[in-house]
């Protein structure tokens, strides 16, 4: 029986030697060529943030609450124009900047849910280290979020002002001072989403619960609202009407729309009719609060998310 | 002898079907829940726990339906797989509180037993939220037997753990097996299900594809090839000899293990001839091994069919 | 009634940052009391207005909403709700157990002080105190049972529970007279005019009507909180 006299050929002559380690290059492409700056990133966010804010981009459920409200803010609104449209009124029942203010109880609603909505998710799920992972610095990542809420605010509070102006020049009000009345509305409006938006955020980006931050938001601004009422009622009572007007700093929207009245020297105030508005010099301090309280909102948001980056 | 059974279970969300006409029993031993993320493991261990109720068929613990009594949880202990506790409590309070919610007539001597079993004794009186992650899991498990329940649900227990913890875990589910105690845990890690389970289903896509030993899945797939690893007196002839023949797909001679890797179509064939082959040949086989009796290999079959 | 779950739930309720605002806001209503009284200006008058808006109308519901979604929300929402669910102990007993925990904190945080703030007020005059703290414990129980049932529901009982205290009961019930009926907080008021003076508080739905809509909503809203607790999907994050 014939027996291999050698053994087999050695492996070297079947392969050849294993080579040191290489990295192939399997097509992965890095990006060399431009990007956009920090600007559009700031930018991307922000208009992430707001749509939703509205529920855009998200499940059904989250479009519900700001749909709702949309609607109902601009209920009463539509109504006003049908009945100045039918009645042949010569100006509309409600004045452009008293609208905010008279309802003001669904625009708190909206701030406390949808606050917590832009701010919340990424504290609780710990996503902050990834947004400040890329070109992106906590001022800007503040400053976007503080931008959506503002343009959140801003959608809901000039929906109803729009459908006000749009009826009014359907029912042949003079023009000039409709125009006049809407851009005040307008600018009251912007002055309500800025404070009220910095306020929001702020007290939002204290918790990741959303539910929580949705609670505190809510009492800051009902418990205010309640006591300031209280003690101008009071206050009118005995006859202080002083102490009344400056209790009104003591609570956002009532500081914001005794601010917009004085600047557009107005007498009337739509939240409590007997209250004397802020005049002159006295309009001055109103001001310098409101400034302050968004100066405010905005360091401890920065603060906030400067000790989150560092971390 | 307590055994979960379920009987041509299906759960569906909407649209989407989690669990797909399944039907198995759960007896007394470590049974591993294998299968790929999001073919329905979760679903089923919930399912098994009474959180959640069968679309269709019936999920019950020894004959008596799962959902909506709360008095099997006298039976079943679960470990869930999120991580969330009360964070302000200490292992202890939290073990203590868990014997006392389960009317134990002696809630610290059984809290104390469960945190030596689970080894946690030297942490008891540290708050749950300094606890680190094998930590934490290791007191879900004491919460889980300090009622001495005969039915141990665990869903993804291995998550996350590093090599030390895994090893300790293993070594506890094990144990809990042994002592007759029935236990499923579920896992999308083959080596984990090997090393700790007796019994394996494998579940995919919400079917039930697989169950039993899983040399015996195996083996009961003929229709794949099996891959034998040879070494003889001379190799290339043994490939020529037995590609010849009906039962060998493919040969492959590896000359840097020096070895012959046969790919094998008919099972008992294949092993009735080879030695029959070799003789006449006058070849002396050194080595004839199987490689890929591993469940890696299982799965990937079972996969990818 | 179980006294693990009590003793957790309350624990879980003032050891966090949730006990804060549980404190302020009490707090704010004292503070207030003591500045009118300091100032001379607290007589039966005034008493009522900050009793009636403040504490009742405000303090009440808030209070409720935060406490009655504040013992079950949490638990649902990280799921650790799962250890209290898998053991062998009646869901009803787990939600009235929580009520029971969330009554006693309207007790401490709401009824109490609305007590000290009338009589800081109004010293006992017209039977306000009394009154007020009447309307107070059973208007708390009552929101405290219907926000629990909503945080068994919902992920999103604090949203839900606003629009209904906010929305419903003071926009839509200051304007449309009807909807006083179906609202917690005049039932309470019915209750405080009953509990007072004759006449120092002045209701807008019959006592009769009032106490029965209470028992029955509290009786309901428990009961199917525990029922629908028996059915809870321990799913994933919204």
């Amino acid at each position: 029986m014939p027996a291999p006299e050698r053994p087999p050929p050695a492996a070297a002559e079947l392969r050849p030697p294993p080579a040191a380690g290489v990295i192939h290059d399997i097509g992965y492409r890095h990006h060399d060529g431009p990007r956009f700056g920090r600007w559009y990133v700031v930018r991307s966010l922000a208009v992430h943030s707001l749509r939703g804010a509205y529920g855009l981009g998200r499940p059904v459920r989250s479009k519900v609450m700001p749909a709702l409200l949309l609607a109902a803010i601009t209920f009463p609104a539509l109504i006003m124009v049908v009945v100045t449209v039918i009645t042949e009124a010569d100006k509309l029942p409600l004045d452009y900047v008293d609208y905010i203010p008279v309802t003001f109880y669904l625009i708190a609603i909206f701030l406390a849910a949808q606050a917590p909505q832009l701010v919340s998710h990424d504290l609780r799920f710990r996503q902050i280290p990834l947004y400040f992972s890329r070109p992106l610095t906590y001022a800007d990542y503040v400053l976007a979020k503080y931008a959506a809420m503002v343009a959140a605010l801003l959608v809901l509070m000039c929906t109803p002002l729009t459908v006000l102006y749009a009826g009014a020049l359907l029912a042949e009000l003079p023009f000039w001072a409709q125009t006049r009345g809407v851009l005040q509305g307008l600018a009251g409006a912007l002055l309500f989403a800025v404070v009220l938006g910095g306020i929001g955020l702020a007290i939002a980006s204290a918790t990741p619960r959303r539910g929580f931050g949705v609670a505190a938001i809510i009492t800051v601004i009902l418990i205010s609202y309640t006591v300031v009422s209280s003690v101008e009622g009071i206050a009118l009572e005995e006859d202080h009407p002083e102490v009344a007007m400056y209790a009104e700093l003591f609570t956002p929207f009532n500081l914001v729309n005794s601010l917009q009245l004085w600047l557009f020297d107005r007498e009337e105030n739509a939240l409590f009719a007997t209250l004397p508005t802020p005049d002159g010099w006295q309009g001055v301090i109103f001001a310098a609060v409101a400034l302050g309280l968004v100066a405010a909102s905005a360091g401890f948001l920065l603060l906030r998310y400067r000790r989150a980056s560092a971390s | 002898m307590t055994a979960i059974q379920l009987d041509r279970v299906s759960r569906w969300f909407g649209n989407v079907v989690a669990v797909n006409d399944v039907s198995m029993t759960i007896g007394p031993g470590v049974t591993g829940l294998l299968g790929p993320n999001g073919a329905g493991k979760s679903t089923l261990i919930h399912m098994m726990g009474g959180f959640l109720a069968p679309s269709a068929g019936a999920v019950t613990l020894d004959g008596a339906a799962v959902w909506h009594d709360h008095g099997v949880y006298r039976r079943i202990g679960l470990v869930p797989e999120r991580e969330a506790m009360y964070d302000f409590m200490t292992g202890w309070q939290f073990t203590l509180a868990n014997a006392r919610l389960h009317g134990l007539p002696e809630p610290a001597a059984a809290a104390t037993r469960a945190l030596d079993i689970v080894e946690m004794a030297f942490a008891k009186d540290r708050a749950l939220d300094t606890y680190s992650k094998g930590m934490k899991q290791r007191v879900k498990m004491a919460a889980a037997l300090v009622h001495d329940p005969a039915v141990l649900l665990l869903d993804e227990p291995f998550n996350g753990m590093d090599p030390r913890q895994r090893l300790q875990l293993m070594h506890l589910i094990k144990r809990m097996g042994t002592e007759g105690r029935t236990v499923l845990f579920s896992s999308h890690i083959l080596e984990e299900v090997e090393q700790v389970a007796s019994h394996i289903e494998v579940v995919v896509a919400g079917r039930h594809a697989a169950s039993g030993d899983f040399r015996a899945i195996r083996r009961l797939m003929t229709d794949r090839p099996h891959v034998f690893l040879l070494r003889s007196s001379d190799d290339r002839r043994l490939a020529a000899a037995l590609i010849a023949d009906a039962s060998t797909a493919s040969v492959e001679l590896d000359g840097r293990e020096r070895a012959l890797r046969v790919q094998a179509v008919d099972f008992q064939r294949f092993v009735h001839v080879l030695p029959l082959l070799a003789r006449e040949h006058g070849l002396r086989l050194y080595e004839v091994a199987p490689s890929d009796e591993s469940l890696e290999s299982v799965f990937s079959y079972l996969v990818a069919s | 009634m179980n006294a693990t779950v009590a003793g957790i739930t309350w624990r879980a309720m003032v050891g966090r940052r949730r006990a804060l605002l549980l404190f302020a806001l009490p707090a704010v209503l004292l503070l207030l009391a003591v500045a009118l009284r300091l100032t001379g200006v607290a007589d039966v008058e005034s008493a009522r207005v900050v009793l009636g808006a403040f504490a009742l109308g405000t303090l009440v519901p808030l209070l409720g909403l935060i406490i009655g979604t504040g013992v079950i929300g949490p638990e649902i929402d990280d799921g650790s709700i799962v250890y209290l669910l898998s053991k062998p102990v009646s869901r009803f007993a787990i939600v009235i157990t929580k009520l029971v925990v969330a009554v006693g904190c309207v007790a401490v945080f709401a009824v109490l002080p609305t007590l000290l703030a009338a009589v800081v007020m109004a010293s006992g005059d017209d039977g306000l105190a009394a009154g007020y703290g009447a309307a107070a414990l059973v208007g708390g129980a009552v929101y405290c049972s219907v926000f629990l049932m909503i945080g068994v529901l919902s992920r999103h009982a604090v949203v839900i529970g606003l629009l209904y205290a906010l929305v419903w009961e003071t926009l839509i019930g200051g304007y449309v007279p009807g909807a006083r009926t179906l609202s917690i907080q005049q039932w309470a008021v019915s209750v405080a005019s009953a509990t007072a003076d004759e006449g120092a508080i002045s209701a807008d739905v019959g006592l009769g009507v009032a106490v029965t809509m209470l028992v029955v909503v509290a009786v309901a809203a428990t009961g199917y909180a525990g029922w629908r607790l028996r059915s809870l999907a321990l799913t994933g994050e919204d």
